[in-house]
């Protein structure tokens, strides 16, 4: 991201009301605050999720103090704009883990071993393993499967690589909470990589 | 002695950079040195975060005037 959407001159024309700066802001952000809402959202509702949140941040950017990066600010807003949409569907987010098994758990035996270890991937060469497209094909599709709260969590921490701590505070869930969520989601990748690296298939 | 599948849960606060206590960072590196299938688990999640999609590119130059039109359009009703 540019990082001149962060620097001081810039959140300072920003909060004068300064129309060129927040459409420049709006260029430099929409898509990433889209794929955040998408993870929880219809195309269409997403789509509405973000541009109330452009409405919201330009009527609360004169008061935004910079006591976060400006993009933190920006994706709490529309994380609460798309939880409120949820809300009004009668359906919420939930955070707190299922007691379900990560997509890695078959591969261990009783004490705690691998009983069926990670393949080895080919990570160089023109023809690497994670470059194929008949895998990101594969990966595009298990992140649509994915249950919308380790894709959130995945969506910040790996896709937009957002500080850790930050999304614990901006979706108010405890780290333990997210550490297990990522790690699920993280999983599921894995599994799926090292599943086509054996097989050939999603 | 650190089992496998606690190594795979705590890869990820390694992955990340996440603080891990002096006694759990050391555990973890005692165990890699020793274990192959986790140090091949590590390095190959390492590579497949880094190839994740990221930044997607900015918005068009149309379609920031559209949002930027509906800002001003609730104020001028």
């Amino acid at each position: 991201m540019d990082p001149t959407l962060e620097s001081p001159e810039f959140i300072e024309r920003l909060r004068q009301g300064d129309r060129a700066a927040f459409g420049q802001l709006v260029k430099g952000h929409h898509n990433m605050l889209l794929a955040t809402a998408r993870t929880m959202l219809s195309a269409a509702d997403a789509e509405e999720a973000v541009q109330d949140g452009w409405i919201a941040a330009h009527r609360a950017i004169g008061k935004f103090e910079g006591r976060s990066l400006l993009r933190t600010w920006l994706t709490r807003i529309v994380i609460n704009q798309a939880r409120m949409m949820l809300r009004k569907g009668g359906r919420e987010i939930q955070f707190d883990p299922t007691d379900e098994q990560d997509a890695l758990a078959h591969r261990f035996r009783d004490g705690g071993h691998w009983d069926h270890p990670p393949q080895h991937w080919d990570l160089s060469g023109p023809d690497a393993l994670l470059t194929r497209d008949e895998l990101r094909h594969c990966m595009e599709k298990t992140l649509g499967k994915m249950p919308d709260n380790q894709r959130l969590v995945l969506e910040l921490r790996d896709l937009q690589g957002m500080d850790f701590d930050d999304i614990c505070n901006m979706l108010d869930v405890s780290a333990s909470n997210v550490r297990v969520l990522l790690h699920r989601a993280r999983a599921r990748l894995f599994e799926l990589v090292d599943h086509f690296q054996e097989t050939g298939e999603c | 002695m650190l089992k496998c599948k606690h190594v795979v849960v705590k890869a990820d606060a390694l992955v990340d950079g996440a603080p891990l206590t002096r006694r759990e960072r050391f555990a973890l590196r005692l165990h890699l040195l020793m274990c192959h299938h986790c140090r091949r688990y590590v390095r190959q999640l390492r590579a497949l975060l880094n190839t994740l999609p990221r930044n997607p590119d900015s918005l068009d130059d149309a379609r920031t005037r559209e949002i930027l039109d509906k800002l001003n359009a609730p104020q001028e009703r």
